[in-house]
């Protein structure tokens, strides 16, 4: 056995340097006939593509994303919440503004990302197309990112549609992973791109006065665009542009007694259960348990609230709710309401939103009612009659309508 | 070099934290996950941008290049409302027992602000070559001694 006299202290060992070599050595390229179409050296030749163009727009788009991806991830946690987020029940409307917020920012997105693919498009026929083997795997990394960006874009679009037939898929978990992997790849994309952004945004000289004015002349095309698409879309959470919202999926006062409904009580199989004169809300405790009938949930103190219906798909509208304070309810089955958690169940017999639980901040918080009336008329059997739950700062996913049940736990 | 290498290791790691949870999300088909982004890409790579192209390709032929910004603008506009109101106006997702989903004619509205982007686009044009016919003729391609009629096509 020969020992190498003297092994190196420092640098790569002999096999990751072979493979580094390997990783970046040039592969062959393609024969030159196969040169044609868009694969030509000409084929894309409008001068308004330039790598300034292409990195200002990505960081636009960087925003925006980080915006979605933050906005969408908070809606996420709230909807399964760690134990490490306590979600405050004020401000009232926070979850109203991050919601609108995600989506408004999704729909102006829709320019931003299409200028940008625009502007990279010719870089999908570049020759050779396959330089190394870390060649491929960054177009691939890139390939993954535009999928990506394109599956949350659109799928955001076609869901505040409610259109899921060409969505394979449960929309939510889908947009959810999608996003982790959006953002994955875009850091990624940012890596590899840095030096080139760096060069691109940087004083530069090789611009003429022309097409500086060309580029500038998109960039402003394209924030015309998403601002034509904001504001014809916001009204439908920012109240007082809704005269404007001719294309929102919803407008905050259409719908039985001037507010939208998400699941009828037709769809949700409960209409008649809801309109049964033998209704009870059973509330139960760890100790005691008590069954109320409306006449008795009428007769318990009301209050009402001014609180927002706020949906996932990024609509929302006020309400002015009536009704029993939760921690009124909580304390009639012996349990201090300043800590206790209450799962709330629907009289739905199936469904992803049948049951939410809320939790100490909000069951503790005086504006959280058992809602029997909305606008002071008794609540329409689409808004959850006989009662359903309103609490502030909450996605309207998690304000069980037609409530059954309430189970009241000590918060630990 | 440093910040590279962390933003593709973050970015690796992300990757992997989504195929990862999606693999194992019992809401998830990732098949359907899978098909949904072939498809978009395809469909925007192969379709979407050859009829943009084609768009792009006729704005060069038959708009002066004076007007071209202006246009664009009308034109980019025109395709994102379009995009975003297309599943509203088809209206699939409107259930027959909720009234409160896409309440409002989207047709009419889409067409609409369709009429009112190529008002403003042309209106747009045409005060900026007012402005130019009372301004004296200054030197520069743009100015009114440049040709009126279309430039020859870039593509």
């Amino acid at each position: 056995m020969v020992r190498h006299p003297h092994p190196p202290v420092t640098g790569r060992p002999a096999a990751l340097r072979r493979l580094a070599r390997r990783w970046s050595a040039p592969l062959p390229a393609p024969p030159g006939a196969l040169r044609r179409g868009p694969l030509r050296p000409d084929g894309f030749p409008s001068p308004l593509r330039s790598t300034r163009l292409t990195s200002q727009l990505g960081v636009a788009l960087g925003v925006a994303f980080a915006v979605c991806f933050l906005t969408g991830l908070l809606s996420h946690l709230i909807q399964h919440p760690p134990g490490w987020l306590p979600w405050p029940s004020r401000p009232v409307g926070l979850y109203r503004f991050t919601q609108g917020l995600h989506v408004a920012t999704g729909l102006a997105t829709v320019p931003l990302l299409g200028a940008k693919l625009w502007s990279v498009y010719h870089h999908l026929f570049r020759w050779p197309p396959v330089r190394s083997l870390a060649h491929a795997l960054e177009r691939a990394s890139v390939a993954v990112l535009v999928a990506a960006a394109l599956f949350q874009v659109i799928g955001g679009v076609l869901n505040v549609a409610r259109w899921y037939a060409p969505m394979p898929f449960f929309f939510t978990a889908g947009h959810y992973r999608v996003a982790w992997l959006s953002v994955g790849a875009l850091l990624v994309h940012v890596g590899v791109q840095l030096p080139a952004v760096r060069a691109a945004l940087g004083p530069t000289t090789a611009e003429s006065a022309r097409e500086r004015l060309s580029r500038r002349g998109l960039l402003g095309g394209i924030a015309a665009a998403a601002g034509l698409v904001t504001l014809t879309t916001v009204g439908q959470t920012v109240r007082p542009l809704s005269a404007l919202a001719v294309l929102a999926p919803r407008r905050p006062d259409v719908g039985p007694q001037g507010l939208p409904v998400n699941k009828t009580a037709h769809r949700a199989g409960v209409r008649a259960q809801a309109l049964d004169p033998a209704y009870r809300l059973v509330v139960e405790g760890p100790h005691r348990r008590t069954e109320l009938d409306l006449a008795a949930l009428r007769a318990l103190p009301q209050h009402t609230a001014e609180l927002p219906i706020a949906c996932v798909e990024g609509w929302s509208a006020t309400g002015r709710w009536t009704g029993v304070r939760l921690r009124d309810l909580v304390a009639l089955v012996g349990v201090d309401p300043d800590r206790a958690t209450v799962l709330v169940e629907s009289l739905e017999t199936a469904g992803r939103y049948r049951t939410s639980t809320v939790g100490a901040a909000h069951v503790r918080d005086p504006l959280t009612l058992i809602a029997l009336r909305l606008g002071g008329a008794p609540l329409h059997p689409d808004h959850g009659y006989p009662a359903r739950l309103i609490a502030p700062n909450r996605p309207g996913v998690l304000q069980t309508k037609w409530v059954g049940r309430l189970t009241v736990r000590e918060a630990s | 070099m440093r910040t590279r290498v962390a933003l593709v290791a973050v970015g690796t790691l992300l990757i992997g934290y989504a195929v990862v949870g999606a693999l194992a999300d019992p809401d998830l088909r990732p098949a359907g996950v899978l098909l949904f982004l072939a498809g978009v890409l395809a469909g925007h790579d192969l379709v979407w941008m050859a009829g943009l192209l084609g768009v792009g390709a006729l704005l060069a032929r038959w708009v002066p290049q004076r007007h071209r910004p202006v246009v664009r603008a009308g034109v980019i506009s025109a395709a994102t409302v379009t995009v975003v109101a297309f599943p509203l106006v088809l209206g699939v997702g409107r259930p027959p027992d909720d009234p409160s989903v896409l309440p409002l004619p989207y047709g009419r509205n889409l067409a609409v602000v369709l009429l009112l982007i190529a008002v403003a686009t042309l209106l747009t044009c045409w005060a900026a070559d007012r402005r130019r016919s009372r301004r004296p003729a200054p030197d520069g391609p743009d100015g009114p001694t440049a040709p009126v009629s279309p430039s020859p096509p870039r593509r």
